[in-house]
């Protein structure tokens, strides 16, 4: 059913005519392939379906009028602002796609270390804005070129500053959040107008509604502004670069930085470490970044990758230098820190500290990475998280798989296993890219603090190719059966695998109640459910918050 | 009645069911304002079956509820009923340590469990729980934690709540389950412990966050029968250091320096008369210290543990010091009438049997919001000019300046000592309590926790909130039996 001219043109009515459109041509750009970059959703020749429109608000009033629309005739909708992903996209024939990309401010309280940021200042923008007053902000893995808000609101939002800074739960102050109804909830001292320093209350915390341990994936209406809290950087006002693309280094960011690659016996050396760094307050930020291009192969790539001129065609002649095949076996266990000093003293303690950790657990600093270029190139990867394109480079697509999120001692119960399973279908299958089995990259913690790390595996493959697409499906499937043997849930990436069909279509609360009415704990769904009915009563976001029908399990 | 009894008798058992006048009355008034309010019965469950069991039978009859897990005295509120007929549900006798999990510094544990209870628990394994300033002995951990009382530790404050994690909740339907990571597993701890799961995470279990639903709640959307708490290292080297000032403004800059080097382990300020207070064991020794302590302090905690601790100490003091001096200020480790050591131990100890804030003059009433600290200023010299146009002595009004949330906003309470039995200065502290509580709200003081009066000018002031509270309330206590009446909710 399309979208009457009526209702067209009253959405037009509050963007003006240059901010909505009906065209084909614009409504097959908002559209998302299932498969694309993602595997758990199967071999599809589906796309996202097709939008009836797409709008673009510039103002909280402007959602508000567009979400009442919506709610009038019964339209389903989805704001989405980078759209990284699937879930930022209908799920519904009779739909339209909300751009936030007209929303894009950034204010900074310096003092209280707060910025208000709008949905389409990306985590880039926050950041240059940050450290022009000596400030940071958690940006998760999925790169600074992402939404913030979208982060922090929508999904889990960890990355290598999670451990010193927190995730992107733990940074939302006040929020600015047009239900689905179309009604505008302010949380915390917002919604007095007291200001954003607080997003809990009154009383319970109503922001407990719209934000778990994952965001609410567009399914609770729509952000359109958010307080987060931003934390010290004791650096320039602006990152200093040198060298060409895409092999940017930074350049002197002063003694007071070091990014060290971190290197370990055995897998319990390296468990051992971090339970040290949970404890002791000195690292930065933590990531296990590199090892995303496999066991076997991430001092060639790291070469590759830190030269401007180098091409995945030199794998093979790097592959045969000695000092760099050492290289790769002395980084067999090791993740990436950086450490940042307030004074030089600190500097000093810490850098003291990270030599006992190595010393309490026989471990050491890859000298490789030691190398200036190295070393510079590391400390800006990590620092920005501006090098996405990189998780591309291999095959053109790629997926995480196993998702050893939690107690970092039974990650590494599993992580051998996990390992010698994808390099059997390495070997023995064309559809993922052999790179030496383990692959897990992720962040030290994806809490603040230290207690939780998030691990995945990336697997490379084809998206381009259905039958990679196809067989990658399969490893992953198979790999469930290594989670389910040690309580871990599902599949990292599956983990959106029920809230939208293979051929990009919402499920129906019928096929939900079937999936979940036997969930462990099924009240949490059915709560959800309830909440769905609170706030979304004609339920026109989509099937991301999982539910089950209350009814089905007080019978 | 009887009926009832008997079937209340037969969830908790006949000697957790008590009636006698005198305990009745005990739980029908507190030393707040509050308008006192009788309770039918008091029971005393002894595990999260018995509870769900009498949640459920509360639903069918639609008998309120008071949960109350600390001893007494109480001074919110919260803990009087609103409504007549309540039943008091008290969770004082559930205090049993469930785990201590030195690898992951987890803890858990029933409601019951005090500080004074926990603390040397944790201590023999090394840990140590964040607290609250110089707690009651008798108070709540799990109540402490869930009525986010501000924490001395703000840089370790990574989420709102912490340090709390998972819960086991009872929400008002009767429905009973895990918050945070541990909903998504089995409804068993052992069995989440056998597959190494130890409740650290606090989100979720997915998209809405369950814990958050029962926080600053005041018991009115469930019952908590058991959580899990991230420890701290126990320090092997512990200090406390003060910074002396003439006002508040001059210890503003200072703050924000600490707070954004992420020096030290503690960070508070307070002003003579709450440091008085605080250290005070008699009214006597309280005017003696007031006479002697400066006007203002800033209160710097610095703490090492297994990993170099010397080093860490001894560079911390130099630069903190060194950010004092740059404001003008001195760090030292004692001033007339205080050592930095006594600060310590007072703040982080439990009070005596008598809970420090009644030595003063036997009672005292709290006003506390959540503002910036750049903001904290304006709402103390409102209050001053409250206090002289209510005739209430301003020097004798306590105010503590808490950071928090990693120093993104403070606790700012005043606290106003009277005697209890002196019916003119009650009748002048109640006036002046009603009046700044207003003009506080007025000036932008934000109640977080809307206890008594607190919920009604909060809530006034934000339909919207207002109208979502009441959704959730629908949600999780559809019959409304759950301290029927707080939060001004229907």
């Amino acid at each position: 059913m399309a979208l009457s001219r009526e209702i067209y043109q009253a959405l037009e009515a509050i963007v003006g005519k240059r901010n909505i459109s009906d065209n084909i041509g614009v409504l097959e750009t908002y559209r998302s392939i299932p498969a694309q970059g993602s595997a758990h959703y199967g071999p599809s020749e589906h796309w996202t379906p097709l939008p009836q429109a797409v709008i673009l608000p510039a103002t909280t009033d402007e959602v508000k009028n567009v979400t009442r629309i919506c709610n009038k005739y019964g339209i389903e909708f989805k704001a989405s602002t980078t759209f990284w992903s699937t879930m930022g996209y209908i799920g519904g024939d009779y739909a339209i796609q909300i751009d936030l990309r007209r929303m894009k401010s950034v204010e900074i309280d310096v003092k209280n270390m707060t910025a208000i940021v709008e949905p389409f200042a990306i985590g880039a923008t926050v950041q240059a804005e940050a450290m022009k007053v000596g400030l940071n902000l958690n940006i998760p893995g999925v790169g600074c070129s992402a939404s913030t808000l979208a982060n922090f609101s929508s999904w889990i939002a960890f990355g290598p500053n999670s451990i010193s800074m927190g995730q992107g739960s733990e940074n939302i102050l006040g929020m600015e959040w047009v239900l689905p109804s179309g009604e505008v909830m302010r949380t915390g001292s917002l919604g007095s107008g007291d200001g954003w320093f607080c997003g809990e209350g009154p009383g319970p915390s109503q922001r407990g509604l719209l934000r778990g341990i994952f965001g609410n994936a567009g399914s609770t209406g729509v952000c359109t502004k958010m307080a987060v809290r931003l934390h010290p950087w004791p650096g320039p006002t602006s990152l200093p670069t040198r060298g060409s693309a895409p092999a940017y280094k930074m350049d002197d960011l002063g003694d007071n930085f070091k990014c060290y690659t971190l290197c370990y016996p055995s897998w319990e050396a390296w468990a051992r470490s971090i339970q040290y760094f949970y404890e002791c307050d000195v690292v930065y930020s933590g990531h296990r970044q590199f090892n995303m291009f496999g066991r076997d192969l991430k001092a060639y790539m790291l070469k590759i990758i830190t030269n401007p001129d180098g091409q995945l065609a030199d794998l093979e002649t790097l592959s045969q230098d000695p000092y760099l095949q050492k290289q790769n076996e002395n980084m067999k266990f090791e993740y990436q820190i950086i450490i940042a000093g307030y004074t030089k003293r600190d500097m000093e303690y810490k850098e003291k500290a990270v030599e006992y950790v190595l010393e309490q657990t026989g471990g050491w600093k890859n000298e490789m990475m030691l190398e200036k270029d190295m070393h510079d190139y590391a400390l800006l990867y990590l620092t920005r998280m501006g090098h996405k394109n990189l998780n591309f480079v291999m095959c053109g697509a790629y997926e995480g798989t196993f998702g050893l999120s939690g107690n970092v001692w039974k990650a590494i119960q599993v992580a051998e296993e996990a390992a010698a399973r994808k390099k059997y279908w390495e070997q023995n299958h064309t559809h993922i890219a052999a790179t030496g089995g383990e692959s897990a990259m992720g962040s030290l913690s994806g809490i603040g603090g230290g207690g939780a790390t998030g691990w995945e595996f990336f697997v490379n493959f084809d998206a381009y190719d259905k039958e990679s697409i196809r067989g990658t499906y399969e490893f992953i499937n198979g790999n469930q059966e290594l989670h389910n043997k040690y309580g871990f849930g599902p599949d990292f990436c599956r983990w959106n695998s029920d809230v939208r069909h293979m051929n990009g279509y919402n499920y129906t609360q019928e096929e939900h109640d079937a999936m979940f009415v036997n969930a462990p704990q099924p009240w949490v769904y059915a709560y959800q459910y309830k909440i769905r009915e609170a706030l979304n009563p004609n339920n026109l976001c989509g099937t991301y918050l999982r539910t089950v029908d209350p009814s089905k399990l007080e019978k | 009645m009887e009926s009832m009894k008997q079937k209340l008798v037969g969830i908790v058992g006949a000697k957790n069911v008590l009636d006698s006048q005198e305990i009745l009355e005990s739980f029908s008034k507190d030393q707040s304002f509050a308008v006192p309010m009788m309770p039918l019965l008091v029971v005393k469950p002894e595990n999260a079956a018995q509870v769900q069991e009498l949640v459920k039978w509360a639903n069918e009859t639609k008998t309120p509820l008071v949960p109350v897990s600390s001893g007494a005295p109480h001074f919110k509120g919260d803990t009087v009923p609103s409504v007549p007929e309540s039943v008091i549900v008290d969770l004082s006798g559930m205090n049993k340590i469930i785990s201590i999990n030195r690898q992951q510094r987890m803890v858990v544990i029933e409601p019951g469990v005090t500080y004074e209870q926990l603390q040397p628990a944790l201590a023999k394994e090394g840990m140590t729980l964040s607290t609250s300033l110089r707690p009651k002995a008798n108070k709540s951990v799990v109540t402490s934690v869930l009525e986010v009382e501000p924490r001395l530790n703000c840089l370790h404050q990574f989420n709102y709540t912490e340090p709390i994690r998972c819960t086991e909740v009872t929400y008002g339907d009767g429905n009973q389950i895990f918050t945070g990571e541990a909903g998504n597993g089995a409804k068993d701890l052992e069995k989440q412990w056998e597959q190494e799961k130890w409740q650290v995470h606090s989100n979720g279990p997915q998209m809405v966050d369950m814990l958050r639903v029962v926080i600053q709640a005041q018991g009115s959307m469930g019952i908590v029968t058991w959580a899990s708490f991230k420890c701290e290292l126990l320090p092997t080297i512990k200090k406390m250091y003060i910074v002396p000032a003439k006002k508040s403004t001059d210890l503003e800059d200072f703050a924000y320096k600490v707070i954004w080097s992420r020096f030290g382990d503690k960070l508070y300020m307070m002003n003579r008369a709450y440091l008085a207070n605080l250290l005070g064991e008699s009214s006597d020794k309280i005017a003696d210290l007031k006479e002697e302590l400066p006007n203002w302090v800033a209160a710097v905690g610095i703490s090492g543990d297994i990993m170099l601790p010397e080093m860490k100490v001894s560079g911390q003091e130099k630069d903190i010091a060194e950010i004092a001096k740059l404001a003008g200020l001195k760090f030292l480790s004692a001033i007339p009438g205080a050592t930095g050591e006594e600060v310590l131990s007072k703040s982080i100890n439990p009070s005596g049997e008598k809970y420090w804030k009644q030595t003063k003059k036997g009672a005292f009433q709290d006003i506390f919001f959540i503002t910036t600290l750049d903001k904290t200023s304006k709402f103390i010299d409102a209050m001053y000019e409250l206090a002289i146009e209510a005739g209430y002595p301003t020097e004798d009004i306590g105010i503590y300046i808490q950071p928090q949330h990693m120093g993104t906003s403070v606790h700012l309470e005043f606290n106003l000592p009277y005697d209890p039995d002196n019916t003119k200065e009650v009748k002048k502290v109640k006036g002046l309590y009603e009046k700044a509580s207003r003009e506080m709200s007025k000036l932008g003081g934000y109640y977080a926790r809307p206890y008594d009066i607190w919920a009604g000018i909060q809530l006034n002031k934000d339909a919207q909130s207002y109208e979502i509270l009441k959704k959730m309330k629908n949600i999780f206590d559809p019959n409304n039996i759950m301290n029927t009446g707080k939060l001004t909710l229907k």
